[in-house]
């Protein structure tokens, strides 16, 4: 179990589709410090993000983090296209929940940090 | 030229502040652009070809840029209208733009640009070379075209500069890229397509990269030649760095590459910089041109009718036991149509319990205090989409399960009909890329004089 919640260091957490075929996340980190922090851990990984939404590691497309954004970037292939029979999101933009629970194991993070 | 004026009123429809756009149109643009779409709200749009906000608040969007850019003298380009850019929509968006030219007075030529696809000429091009998808699971079949309601190719800048090069002063067009929609001005004009396309990209939202973030808010930028700068009109907006470089990021799948028709934009070198409170610098967007030139296109095809019905449940016993009851009623109800004429598919969306996220939802064991039942019925015709759904929710209503305590019925209603029939629709099922020799042979062009 992680010692800081992904909610204390991030200003944006969001999900939206990215085409009808594709699902995208953000996650915006609060200050620079914060994002390097994360970047450089590895506290947050592929793997996790796969076991968290029980997707195949293999349908996360994308996992990039972007440096003038202060962003990490996720991308995976939607469960079922949107808006076909059964989807219940058809903008994807509810999907980022889960992410919220998130506990990070960041022993440098201080509670000043995430003033 | 030097440098170029861009204002970006917001998306068509949306509800554009006209102050705002005032305040835009006194920075004096070369040119303004709007976006009218997007295939984000779902292939009902593409299907069945109405507009995705009511004409009223397009016609009110329309009017104040209109007598702005005519004014000026200056080109208003107008992309995806009114929705996803089928020909459809276009008609409907050019009687529109008829209208508000007869009621306001006004007298303009427009250059019509559109974008849907014929079957024939794809089934051509297929025969000729396989097409890759692009999102779709497979390479594109005989049976894909055949099937499609509506199929629309996505236009990169080339045609919308043809369309401005008719010396138009609307340029109206079906699907584009939003980001071309900006860029087109200033690549005809010779300035840097990396730029141009990025800066687009951010316009085409209007303030909603801006702090506050709005839907309704202007924004605007000027272009040199080595970057270019965005500040919103109205005075208690900004731009900061952080605001304009996250909304890079949104709604596309990777940072760093924006693909587009003919190249990818690189944004790996791209820096931005504050140049004071409220504007924003930046520079380094690289356009990499593909060796082949292809155009994204987009498809639905028609997949039945819909009837729906909604419920809440705050019984808790029903609510202890409310998968076996659903089961149990879809059996009953299959039983009862299963002579019937025709296809249909069932489906119970329970709200408050994994409505939402489906197989992406942790949580599945959750149990809430009350549901919001949806019951769906997807049927080949629109009468026997009615007459399952009124049946399934009898079934429900009235399920006598056990312990049962509450005999009177189980379903709240939020209101009379119980039962909606929402018409047609349709599901994605094209999304591949076309590779073209001419930019512009998907999409022709035809000039018109309203008043």
């Amino acid at each position: 179990m992680g010692n800081v919640s992904i909610r204390d260091i991030c200003t944006v957490i969001r999900s939206k589709q990215a085409g009808p075929f594709r699902l995208t996340f953000d996650l915006l980190f609060k200050t620079k410090q914060l994002y390097e922090i994360v970047k450089m851990s590895g506290a947050i990984s592929k793997r996790q993000i796969a076991d968290l939404y029980r997707m195949p590691e293999e349908k996360i497309t994308d996992f990039v983090f972007y440096d003038p954004g202060l962003a990490l970037k996720i991308s995976m292939v939607r469960p079922k296209v949107a808006g076909d029979p059964g989807d219940g999101d058809v903008y994807g933009c509810q999907q980022h929940a889960p992410l919220l629970g998130l506990k990070l194991s960041l022993p440098d993070v201080t509670g000043d940090m995430m003033k | 030229m030097r440098e170029i004026r861009a204002l970006s009123p917001g998306k068509l429809g949306h509800g554009c502040n006209p102050h705002e756009i005032a305040m835009g149109l006194d920075f004096n643009p070369h040119f303004v652009a709007m976006d009218a779409g997007s295939t984000d709200i779902g292939a009902y749009y593409l299907g069945a070809g109405v507009p995705f906000f009511p004409p009223i608040s397009i016609k009110a969007d329309l009017a104040p840029v209109l007598h702005g850019t005519l004014k000026r003298n200056i080109p208003l380009i107008i992309g995806n209208a009114i929705a996803t850019g089928n020909n459809r929509q276009l008609d409907t968006a050019l009687s529109l733009l008829e209208e508000v030219a007869r009621e306001n007075g006004l007298r303009f030529k427009v250059a019509v640009v559109r974008s849907e696809q014929d079957k024939d000429y794809l089934k051509r091009r297929l025969r000729e070379q396989p097409i890759q998808p692009l999102g779709a699971p497979k390479e594109l079949t005989v049976e894909d075209i055949d099937c499609a309601a509506t199929i629309v190719a996505q236009m990169g800048v080339e045609p919308l500069i043809r369309g401005l090069d008719t010396g138009a002063q609307v340029v109206l067009a079906g699907r584009a890229c939003d980001d071309a929609l900006f860029a087109a001005v200033p690549i005809r004009e010779g300035f840097d397509q990396g730029l141009a396309l990025h800066m687009g990209k951010i316009m085409e939202c209007g303030s909603m990269s801006c702090i506050p973030g709005d839907l309704h808010g202007s924004l605007f930028a000027w272009l040199q030649r080595d970057h270019f700068i965005l500040e919103p009109p109205l005075k208690t907006r900004r731009c900061s760095v952080h605001s304009i470089a996250s909304h890079t990021l949104y709604e596309r799948s990777n940072p760093y590459l924006q693909p587009g028709p003919g190249g990818i934009n690189d944004l790996s070198t791209t820096r931005f910089e504050q140049v004071d409170e409220r504007r924003v610098k930046i520079w380094g967007s690289k356009w990499i041109k593909d060796p082949v030139y292809k155009l994204k296109i987009e498809g639905v095809r028609f997949s039945g009718y819909r009837t729906i019905c909604i419920g809440g449940i705050r019984d808790p016993i029903l609510i202890s036991r409310i998968d076996e009851e659903l089961s149990a009623a879809e059996a009953n109800t299959r039983e009862r149509f299963r002579s019937c004429q025709g296809n249909y598919q069932m489906i119970f969306r329970q709200y408050g319990r994994n409505a939402v996220m489906g197989a992406l939802e942790p949580e599945k064991e959750y149990v809430p205090i009350e549901l919001g039942l949806l019951i769906e019925i997807i049927a080949d015709t629109q009468e026997l989409a009615n007459a399952i759904c009124m049946y399934a929710r009898g079934t429900i209503q009235h399920a006598y399960y056990p312990g049962i305590l509450a005999t009177a019925g189980n379903l709240a209603y939020p209101f009379s009909p119980f039962t909606v029939p929402c018409g047609p629709m349709y599901q994605f099922h094209i999304d591949h890329l076309l590779p073209m020799e001419d930019p512009c042979a998907c999409f022709p062009i035809e000039v018109l004089n309203l008043k």
